[in-house]
């Protein structure tokens, strides 16, 4: 009788028959056994063989062909259709027996999906940061085409060449001359005040008539701006307004367009409403303004203010583009001769993709990139570590099932099985994980990042950090890595498990030698990785430590800033010390108020307004050596910002403008323009002051956090009154509650005037370092990662390794080995692996850091105290990681550890 | 007497339940229990085995039968077994309604 054997130890179900031959042998076989066997049968009961036959085949139903014919095809049906569910079933099994696996491990399956999460999450966050701001193409019509223009400054006496606005009249030439460009336009950006209904303060672009045309935009409402409008200087006061604002000042009015709006108490006709989520090249715009609508002496040729953007004509390359527009550049640097004297100007026109981003910000993600790359290595390492650490202590199970007939593709699809699942679950967590870090990336106030870095004409406004966001691109990328991860890391331990040799294992010799080395050799790389990341956070947070602890040269606790600024010929010149010293009074009216004061600039915001100082008489040198920076301040700054007199006296309020001129010069500018001489009742000719006298020297005060203040000469502001300034206010409480009051009381002296830009000087300060301190806060979660996951490696190894030898560490402690002595044995191994690590990762940090030097700030990248630190650090962590499964291996009782095997 | 459509299946599986068969003693075994009422073409018959094992209702293996004759040997599955139970409930369930609609009382 068939059917005897033991159940489930035969598959339930036969193997599929091999080929079509044997499929159809098997059917002849048994319609064959059938007929026969109906004949035998109607012959026992005394038919002839002959009839009997017949009869037989009679009872088949259709001709023996035929049914030959139908047997064959149901059959390879039926053998197809069950190779198929044997698949479908296997992929199921295995699936089933995966996840029990995974679900009965809880910790190991924990520990290997957090891995993989933090791991190619913080590197999807990072990528999808890389492909916002530098990879993704410009929002416009092809962009590839579109180039920058910059007017440069030559490079001169070891400063570098840079990139200066254009003049328009400069421009008009290059213009007029070019035959590159198919189209191009120049804009600047602005600030203006809306004085038609609630008084505003915006930020708008000047530009050229084929701006919107250029990047191949045009308006959502409304027109764009004739082409010929350009030509028409004093032309018509048209305005396009961004759609942000149409939504938000104007409620998505669609009645917008032709009605009239006054900037600076000028009216202008609306003509349109721009692009959507287009806010100008500077990203910041919500006017756009017709240049020939700027007062001609914005246009005059000692101004330069604009920045040119260009596409190329059909079939210009960009070199050629470039090319051409150097030569033409020698043309325009011969007519225009530098009016500071030196080297002549020159043009260079790069693609404008080159100026997306501030070069800083794109160093700074470049940085980050290398080092998530390496936490990701990490988290690979760990866990490779993980599955093969798994898949050893599993030798016994895998060697079992080899045993009774598993064939090793049947294993290894198995354990592949259990890998990815492992890392789906590791992906959807990954997920989770990049779009939190990419929302946080996301919200980065792109501003404050940038506030202090020198020049915003580097940046285009329109590559935000808003943009960071992730897409199918990070999601598929993400995916892509954790299944890569998984099936990598989990087909090199499968394999190398299913190698083992089988009697090794089923006798209980548990752990392969190959795979401890293994894991060893990955506790090492481990920590030479965590360490080149430990090394440059390290560098980086004592770096933002030494400017956190550099003095700004003010006090910047409990001072509100604001400014005030004035529509143009609102009020005369002479007008203006009445009415800020009108708003003084009342601000200082406020209850919470100390004190108040103006100043044209705030500390540490970078150089606001430089210009040239000549001892006695007029300047005439324009050099970087005669510079000095220009403040115009009134007579309390000084006692608000709490900054000292050093010599001499400080302002009054009798330095009027009816008094004689008067200059307070700081320490720097001291030095740079008297040297040793005393510089009190030195006369200076400097800002529009004709000989004025030097009354006193008072500290410096630093323009960016990483420099020493630069030379600076302070003006009264009552002798040279400007229009646009900033008030400093010092307070006894919270300064954010007194702000609205501080507006309430300024509304009610000036309803007509915006108070805008309010923020706490510990705001700018923290706004000044926000690069640094993003930079630090990054590579030091990166770091933690790091150092966290090769705990959990040196753990995980070190535990390993002492329970293979709990045998070893019993016949020690029976021999008389102390406790301690036993925990010295584990912890030393475990400080070798890392010492081992430390030493690698030692040389891999000092090639790594140098590109961090220029991040650096009064620190080298081989700072012998970070490195003392660092090791101090990985030397307690790796001390902590195996001292636990040390003091396991210091409990083994001799007697058990002995009989267990 | 031809075979109504869907009632070849529960009828072999019915005999296997008996005991493993090969196609001949399926064959006969329904043959004797129908006293020749029902008869199965050998054809219908190996295609329904072809179709049951497709299904996992049965499994196979080749054996040896009482007179020494290679045989290929048909045995119900857990499966088939609860096809068979469904199915038979179905029939029978089919039938009674076809009975009681056929057998009833109709005007004269």
């Amino acid at each position: 009788m068939p059917f005897d054997l033991r159940p489930g130890v035969r598959r339930l179900f036969r193997l599929p028959l091999s080929t079509p031959d044997a499929t159809r042998q098997d059917v002849d076989d048994e319609l064959g056994s059938l007929i026969a066997s109906r004949v035998e049968s109607l012959v026992a009961q005394g038919m002839s063989p002959a009839d009997a036959r017949t009869e037989a085949l009679r009872h088949l139903g259709p001709s023996l062909d035929d049914a030959r014919k139908q047997l064959h095809s149901s059959a390879h049906q039926r053998e197809r259709r069950m190779r198929v569910r044997d698949f479908v079933d296997g992929v199921i099994q295995d699936i089933h027996y995966a996840a029990r696996g995974l679900v009965r491990r809880p910790g190991f399956t924990v520990v290997a999906v957090l891995t993989l999460a933090i791991g190619v999450g913080a590197t999807t966050a990072i990528f999808s940061a890389v492909n916002a701001l530098l990879l993704r193409p410009l929002p416009y019509v092809r962009p590839g085409e579109l180039m920058q223009v910059s007017l440069m400054l030559p490079a001169e006496g070891g400063q570098p060449s840079s990139a200066l606005g254009w003049s328009y009249p400069m421009y008009a030439m290059f213009r007029d001359a070019q035959r590159m460009f198919a189209d191009e336009a120049v804009y600047t950006g602005t600030e203006v005040t809306l004085t038609s209904g609630d008084v505003e303060r915006v930020t708008g672009e000047y530009v050229g008539a084929s701006y919107l045309q250029v990047l191949g935009l045009s308006p959502s409402r409304g027109r764009d701006f004739a082409p010929a409008l350009d030509a028409q200087i004093g032309g018509p006061h048209e305005v396009i307004v961004s759609y942000a604002l149409w939504q938000r000042r104007f409620n998505s009015d669609p009645s917008i367009v032709g009605r009239s709006i006054d900037i600076d108490r000028v009216p202008w006709t609306i003509v349109g409403v721009g692009p959507r989520a287009f806010r100008g090249l500077l990203g910041q715009a919500d006017l756009l303004l017709p240049v020939s609508a700027e007062p001609p002496a914005q246009l005059a040729v000692q101004n330069y203010p604009f920045w040119l953007v260009a596409r190329r004509a059909p079939g210009v390359t960009a070199a050629q583009a470039a090319g051409a527009a150097a030569t033409l550049g020698t043309r325009v640097g011969d007519a225009f001769p530098n009016p500071m004297g030196g080297a002549k100007w020159q043009v260079a026109a790069s693609p404008l993709n080159d100026a997306r981003v501030d070069p800083t910000i794109e160093r700074s993600l470049l940085v980050l990139s290398g080092a998530v790359v390496l936490v990701l290595l990490i988290a690979c390492v760990n866990v490779a570590n993980l599955l093969l650490g798994r898949a050893s202590a599993r030798g016994r199970e895998i060697a079992v099932r080899v045993a009774i007939g598993a064939s090793r593709a049947r294993l290894a699809r198995l354990l592949v099985t259990e890998s990815l699942m492992l890392s789906l679950v590791g992906a959807v967590a990954s997920v989770a994980v990049a779009w939190v870090c990419a929302h946080l990336l996301s919200t980065i106030d792109p501003t404050s990042i940038l506030n202090g870095s020198r020049s915003r004409s580097y940046a285009l406004g329109v590559v935000g950090f808003s943009s960071i966001a992730l897409d199918w691109w990070a999601l598929a990328f993400t995916f892509g890595v954790s299944l890569v991860v998984g099936v990598l890391f989990g087909l090199a331990p499968a394999l190398a498990a299913a190698r083992e040799s089988l009697s090794g294992a089923l006798k209980g010799d548990r752990v392969p030698g190959g795979a401890r080395a293994g894991r060893r050799a990955l506790v090492v790389a481990e920590v030479a990785v965590a360490l080149v990341l430990l090394v440059s956070s390290g560098l980086m947070v004592r770096s933002l430590a030494n400017l956190l602890a550099t003095d700004s040269g003010v006090d910047a606790t409990n001072v509100l800033t604001f400014r005030v600024t004035l529509p143009p010929g609102s009020l005369g010149l002479d007008s203006l010390p009445g009415f800020y010293q009108g708003i003084l009074d009342r601000v200082r009216g406020v209850p919470g108020v100390a004190d108040a004061a103006l100043d044209a600039c705030a500390p540490l915001s970078g150089t606001c307004f430089i210009t040239p100082l000549g001892r006695d008489h007029a300047p005439t040198d324009y050099r970087m050596s005669s510079m000095t920076n220009l403040e115009w301040v009134t007579p309390s700054w000084f006692s608000v910002m709490r900054v000292p007199l050093k010599r001499g006296r400080m302002f009054t309020d009798a330095d009027r403008s009816d008094a004689p001129r008067v200059v307070l010069l700081n320490e720097s500018a001291a030095k740079k323009f008297f040297a040793d001489e005393d510089p009190i009742g030195k006369h200076v000719t400097v800002g529009g002051l004709q000989d004025a006298e030097v009354i006193g020297v008072v500290a410096g005060v630093r323009q960016r956090p990483d420099s020493a203040p630069g030379a600076t000469t302070y003006v009264a502001y009552a002798q040279s009154p400007q229009p646009r300034m900033m008030v400093f206010v010092r307070v006894s409480r919270d300064a954010p509650s007194i702000g609205t009051e501080v507006r309430r009381a300024i509304h009610e002296v000036a309803p007509q005037v915006p108070v805008y830009d309010m923020q706490t000087m510990a705001e700018r300060t923290a706004a000044a370092t926000a690069q640094a301190r993003f930079r630090a806060l990054l590579l030091t979660a990166f770091a933690i990662v790091a150092l966290s996951l090769a705990a959990i490696g040196i753990y995980g190894v070190m535990s390993f390794a002492v329970t293979a030898r709990m045998r070893e560490m019993g016949i020690r402690i029976a021999l008389g080995a102390g406790h301690a002595r036993v925990q010295r044995l584990v912890i030393g191994e475990g400080l070798g692996l890392v010492g081992l690590g430390a030493l690698i990762g030692l040389a891999g940090a000092l090639a790594a850091t140098r590109v961090l030097r220029t991040f650096l700030f009064d620190l080298t990248p081989s700072d012998p105290g970070t490195y003392a630190a660092i090791f101090a650090v990985l030397a307690a962590v790796a001390a902590l990681a195996s001292w636990i499964p040390a003091r396991r291996a210091s409990r083994v009782d001799p007697v058990v550890a002995l009989r267990a095997e | 007497m031809a075979m109504l459509r869907g009632t070849l299946d529960p009828l072999v599986l019915k005999t296997l339940s008996w005991a493993p068969m090969h196609a001949f003693e399926i064959s006969t075994w329904i043959a004797d229990r129908s006293v020749g009422r029902v008869e199965v073409d050998d054809a219908a018959l190996l295609q329904a085995l072809h179709r049951l094992e497709e299904r996992r209702l049965v499994t196979t293996e080749w054996g040896v039968s009482k007179n020494g004759r290679r045989a290929k040997y048909y045995k119900i599955t857990p499966a088939g077994r609860d096809f068979l139970r469904v199915e038979s409930k179905r029939l029978r369930d089919h039938f009674d309604a076809l009975v009681s609609i056929l057998w009833a009382k109709t005007a004269k």
